[in-house]
Formats: structure tokens, C-alpha cells, sequence
């Protein structure tokens, strides 16, 4: 199995990459401005975080909108990845009124596939300064906090997630489980 | 729930394989650290006479540190060349202020330092103990620049010297694996990160001799003090890392009923496995009590030591 890690240039791109390596998935890094023939073969994409303010229409973006479109395999979005698939799927992605950086209460709302295992209430790690603001069509909610609304989410018809915070982490509880939970949807 | 697939035995082999390729000779830098040591250790077996490890006194080292690290090269069997750059590295930073120029300035000067190093050895490559989170952090193309790491973000454009960097894909939890496979002794240098750059990072703002100096004491007194906890069971573990700060700012206190003016000292403590993410460590107050009397008590022109009790992010280990 083969999953490649759309790098936007977060600080935790590589930690993507170990995270996929240590539940015995080959996990490749690729730039964000690679062609959509060279990610076409790979069984899922996980689009990194990055310093690009979504929210402010940053053009740092790369190809990830060409391949929200044409990738048909299972995409989690992961900070910034999640922002860019709320605005590909025509959501509106605002600066935070409350940025997190660093620990917060992840509250589960929707344990169907990703978050499996995951208990309601865990401690998860992120750091953002826009996030998604309202969710787009066809879009469920599987999570919030206390002061952003819209933590993960998933497309109700396609295996298409997001989430703000950053599972890759080592601080953030369930975040292999997380990993792991993604890579089952593959194997569907 | 962790499931840690990375094998000491497969690194080494491939690695090993990856380093027969390499024809001529190369210079290591060394810092006495895990990093370093591991890559001058495998780097070693292949190239054997082939590869000089060097060692540089930028006068930005730990209390007892060069005689450490002599010992423990000897204990390798690796010949080490110590050289003594205390001048040059304080002339260069001199009226520096800013923490990435600080940064860039000390990784030109080590740089220079190998270079001529490398000549005199007729040497084409120098090895380096790079790990991933100090390549992601100096960034480049869309990843933002933390803080440029001196053996990444410093390196000259027109560098002659061509860079072998055997674990730029690991992190320092499989560092240490390795560590223990090669059989490295554990001991209070060896048990936690020390930045290349050294002190000069852990004085913010410009340096001054007097600050390294009170730099140097201040993270001695926390060294000694966690340790000796550790060894009293007071504390179950020793944190990640710990280490002193010398704030570049000054408050008022009073010792011995005269006025002080002095310096500020923040000590630092975090629990990691990879350093990309931190939490402060949760030291026990009476441990914490000991290090702030023993530092406002001993050393001259210190008045007030505080903790810092931010997790990474959103700040980062190391103050600077």
C-alpha cells in the first residue's frame, strides 16, 4: 500500500511520513506542485499542513485543488489540507477568532470511521491561525472544541476527511489511531 | 498503543551499503553529542582511516564538556582533533542581537573551520549528524524558517566540501536506539540534546563573556540538580531536555539588603520523543525551589530565576 504525503510545507510533513512508516505503510513525500500523474497510482493522499494562510487566499496552494478534483482514492486533509478541502468544496475558510497552538480538548461528535477507538474527549495538538467556518455541502461534522466548530469532517458520499488538528503528532493521544483508522479506509 | 517499527539492524545495513559508494576522504564534525557520535561511529566502519573527526571549542560549550568528549572518542578508539576557536567565534558574533543571525554567523564560522580542516586532511566530504527536525526547522521552498540549525541553514551556497548526512531521515528517539545499539554509555551529556550552537543561543540577545560564563554556571546548577533528583528517585524520569536561559533583560532585587539590579535566568524543562512537539516537564516545587536558591545564591549578578511553562507549540525548546 502506497500513500503519498502532498507536502504544503508544514513543520510536521515529515512526521506524516514516519507516522504512515511505523504502521508498516510506504509513505513517499511529494511537493505540492507535483503533475497528478505522478500521485495517480498511490492508494491515498494526505495533504499536510503549511503556513499558507488559507484564510487570507494565500497562492500557496500547488496542485491540491487539481487533485481534490481528479483523485479518486481516499484524501485526508490535515490544518491547512482540511482548509483547502472545505474551500474546494465551496466552504468559506476564515482567520481563527480563537487561533489554537498547542494543547487542546478534542471533543468527538461522529466515531463512524475515523475516529473508531477514539474516546469522546482526548487531548490533541494543534496549531492554526484559519479554519474552516462553516461546513460545506454534502460534509458531516466529527468534531469540535471549545473554541473552533468545525475540527474534522468528512464528505458524506466520498472518502474525503479533514482535520484542523494534527494527528501526526506524538502529543496528540489518538493520533496513530487516527492514522490507522484512515488507512482502513483504503482497505474498504 | 505506539507500534515502532524502526529496526536498528536494517538502518545500519542499508546505510552501510549506501556509504561503500563514497570514494576519497571525508572530516566529521562532532559534537560529543548522540547525533554526531552515531554518524562518526557508522561512518567509521566504512571509511575507517579515510575519515578525520573534528571537534571545535567554540567556547559556547557546557561546564567540563571538551574533556568529556575527549574521553569519549578515546573510549570509541576514533581519533579526535580538538580545535581551540573560542576568539574567532566571539569576534564574529560581536554586536549581534538577532537570534537568525546569530545562528547563520555560527554556522559560517564552523563551516570555515571544517574547510580548512578538510583541506589539510585533503578531504571532499564532511559528514554531518544531521536528524530530520533540524532540516524541517531551518526550512526552505514553502516551509517556513523557524530557526536556521547551524549545520543546515548555515552552510554556505558555494560550499566546496560535498555533504554525507547518514540520518537525515531519523529523529532522535531512533538516534538513541542506534546509540544503544553501538553500546554508548549513558551519562548526563549523552542524556539529553545540546544544540550545536551551544550557549551562544541559551544568552539571548548580544553575548557577552560574563553571560556565557553565567550561562555555563546556570545550566551546570540545573544539570546537577535534576540529576541528583533523578538519582534520589524524587523524580521518576529524567525530562527530555533541561537547560538554563539567560534573559537579556534585568529586575530589581535585594540581596543582603543592598538594591540589585541584575539578571533574569529561565529555566527550562520538557518532556519529547521527537522534539517536533513538547510538553514543559512537571518538576516537582521543592526541585525547582533548589535550583532558583542555588542560582541566585551562587552566581554574581543573578537575582531572579523563573520557569517556563509553555509546551511546544507554540513555543519552540530552545529560546532562540
Amino acid at each position: 500500500m502506497k500513500i503519498i504525503v502532498i507536502d504544503n510545507g508544514s513543520q510536521w510533513t515529515h512526521r506524516i511520513y514516519r507516522t504512515l512508516r511505523d504502521l508498516d505503510c510506504d509513505s513517499i513525500i511529494m511537493p505540492n506542485t507535483s503533475g497528478l500523474n505522478e500521485v495517480r497510482d498511490a492508494d491515498a493522499l494526505v495533504l499536510s499542513g503549511g503556513s499558507m494562510r488559507v484564510g487570507k487566499d494565500s497562492l500557496e496552494g500547488g496542485n491540491n485543488d487539481l487533485f481534490l478534483k481528479e483523485f479518486t482514492g481516499p484524501i485526508l486533509g490535515v490544518c491547512a489540507g482540511m482548509q483547502l478541502i472545505g474551500k474546494h468544496y465551496g466552504s468559506k475558510v476564515k482567520p481563527s477568532i480563537k487561533p489554537e497552538f498547542g494543547k487542546i480538548d478534542l471533543l468527538v461528535d461522529n466515531f463512524d470511521d475515523l475516529f473508531q477507538g477514539v474516546p469522546e474527549k482526548s487531548i490533541a495538538w494543534a496549531s492554526h491561525n484559519d479554519e474552516v467556518s462553516e461546513l460545506p455541502k454534502d460534509f458531516i461534522l466529527l468534531a469540535h472544541s471549545k473554541d473552533v466548530k468545525i475540527h474534522a469532517f468528512k464528505h458524506s458520499k466520498k472518502p474525503v476527511y479533514g482535520t484542523l488538528f494534527h494527528p501526526e503528532v506524538q502529543h496528540t493521544e489518538f493520533g496513530e489511531k487516527i492514522y490507522a483508522n484512515f488507512i482502513q479506509t483504503i482497505k474498504r | 498503543m505506539c507500534i515502532f517499527l524502526f529496526s536498528t539492524e536494517k538502518f545500519i545495513k542499508k546505510t552501510s551499503e549506501e556509504l561503500k559508494h563514497y570514494d576519497g576522504k571525508a572530516i566529521i564534525a562532532v559534537s560529543g553529542g548522540v547525533d554526531s557520535s552515531v554518524a562518526c561511529i557508522l561512518v567509521h566502519k566504512i571509511f575507517g582511516d579515510r575519515l578525520k573527526a573534528v571537534f571545535v571549542d567554540t567556547g559556547f560549550l557546557r561546564k567540563g564538556e571538551i574533556t568529556e568528549v575527549s574521553l569519549k572518542f578515546k573510549k570509541l578508539g576514533i581519533p579526535l582533533k580538538t580545535v581551540e576557536a573560542r576568539d574567532v567565534f566571539l569576534k564574529n558574533l560581536k554586536g549581534v542581537a538577532d537570534p537568525e543571525k546569530k545562528r547563520k554567523i555560527i554556522g559560517k564560522t564552523f563551516i570555515e573551520i571544517f574547510d580548512s580542516e578538510a583541506k589539510a586532511f585533503g578531504a571532499d566530504f564532511l559528514v554531518q549528524g544531521t536528524i530530520a527536525p533540524d532540516w524541517i526547522e531551518s526550512g526552505s521552498g514553502i516551509r517556513d524558517t523557524i530557526k536556521s540549525h547551524h549545520n543546515v541553514g548555515g552552510l554556505p551556497k558555494n560550499m566546496k566540501l560535498k555533504l554525507i548526512e547518514p540520518l537525515r531521515d531519523l529523529y532522535k528517539d531512533e538516534v538513541r536506539l542506534l546509540a544503544e545499539e553501538y553500546g554508548l554509555r549513558k551519562d548526563l551529556y549523552w542524556s539529553q540534546p545540546f544544540p550545536g550552537p551551544g550557549l551562544a543561543i541559551r544568552v539571548l540577545g548580544e553575548l557577552t563573556e560574563e553571560k556565557i560564563n553565567i550561562c555555563r554556571q546556570a545550566n551546570a546548577v540545573v544539570c546537577d540538580e535534576i540529576f541528583s533528583s533523578f538519582e534520589k528517585k524524587e523524580i521518576p524520569s529524567l525530562p527530555w531536555q533541561y537547560f538554563a536561559v539567560v534573559l537579556d533583560s534585568k529586575s530589581v532585587g535585594i540581596q543582603g539588603d543592598i538594591r540589585a539590579y541584575g539578571y533574569t535566568i529561565a529555566v527550562r524543562a520538557v518532556e519529547a520523543t521527537d522534539g517536533l512537539t513538547a510538553t514543559y516537564a512537571r518538576l516537582p516545587q521543592d526541585l525547582l525551589e533548589k535550583i532558583s536558591i542555588r542560582i541566585t545564591n551562587e552566581l554574581k549578578g543573578v537575582n531572579r530565576v523563573v520557569y517556563d511553562v509553555t509546551h511546544k507549540p507554540p513555543g519552540s525548546i530552545e529560546w532562540e
